[in-house]
């Protein structure tokens, strides 16, 4: 590949969040597209942060409220 | 199909222990989490006449919850007097041709991406690992992937350039993953 077509790694993983949004420029895609096919890593790295960020989307932790705390709001709801 | 109506009656034992769990992880603070479920209740009541059933009422309250959660973010923000670092500790993941040095990059998780996860194991690393963050890459991070608001409505939001944005998130998301293939995945 031509050397001013080539991007590092951090550059790269860099331009994933881009990506991720559609604002990749064109020089931008053709870069980031040859970067990736011939990095494993940041292709893990892409694979793994899409999988946090997969999850962390429906992150619910299940606790409950103490009562006093339900109390309070049923106070707060009253007046 | 009929429209929805409310049952503010019902609100506090029908929904504050799902909200209260669902603004817990996103603030980190369990006396400000509360505040966040009764701010909810409170402008929620307020706002019942203007409740036209469209959506289920479960589905309004949570969307009330979700702008003051973002609305917390973006009042923080005018607080974070930590000005968005030069060198960050991610930085440290690359070597001077900024390629990955081998101690850092990203390993062989083992595990099939598709399949579930123990979720409260898996929060729980989160949970740890977003702590460790800056202030400002934990409001991107939260905002974005959490809240699902794309990189313009956050940069106004917190009133940051999107510039200093793209690399909030990219070191946010170096960390992260650093941390849980640390903390979860070599555990496992």
């Amino acid at each position: 590949m031509m050397k001013w077509l080539m991007i590092s790694c951090k550059k790269s993983t860099y331009l994933l969040s881009k990506k991720e949004e559609n604002k990749l420029s064109w020089i931008e895609k053709i870069t980031l597209g040859g970067h990736l096919a011939i990095c494993s890593i940041c292709r893990k790295f892409e694979q793994q942060t899409g999988f946090i960020i997969h999850h962390a989307k429906h992150v619910q932790e299940h606790t409950v409220l103490s009562v006093e705390a339900k109390e309070k709001m049923q106070s707060v709801l009253k007046d | 199909m009929p429209l929805s109506s409310l049952n503010p009656d019902q609100w506090i034992n029908n929904y504050s222990d799902a909200l209260y769990g669902y603004t817990l992880p996103r603030v980190n603070d369990a006396a400000l989490a509360e505040d966040i479920v009764q701010e909810t209740f409170l402008s929620a009541w307020k706002a019942r006449d203007s409740f036209k059933g469209e959506a289920s009422e479960k589905s309004w309250l949570y969307t009330i919850c979700k702008n003051k959660i973002i609305d917390y973010y973006r009042k923080k923000a005018k607080d974070i007097i930590q000005p968005m670092a030069e060198r960050d500790q991610t930085d440290a993941y690359f070597d001077e041709t900024e390629h990955w040095t081998g101690k850092d990059q990203p390993g062989n998780w083992g595990i099939d991406y598709q399949q579930s996860v123990d979720k409260k194991e898996f929060y729980t690393v989160l949970d740890t690992c977003k702590k460790k963050l800056q202030q400002l890459q934990q409001a991107v991070f939260v905002m974005k992937y959490m809240e699902g608001l794309d990189s313009a409505a956050i940069c106004k939001a917190l009133g940051i350039t999107a510039s200093n944005y793209w690399v909030l998130i990219h070191r946010a998301k170096l960390q992260l993953r650093t941390c849980l293939e640390k903390n979860w995945i070599n555990l496992k």
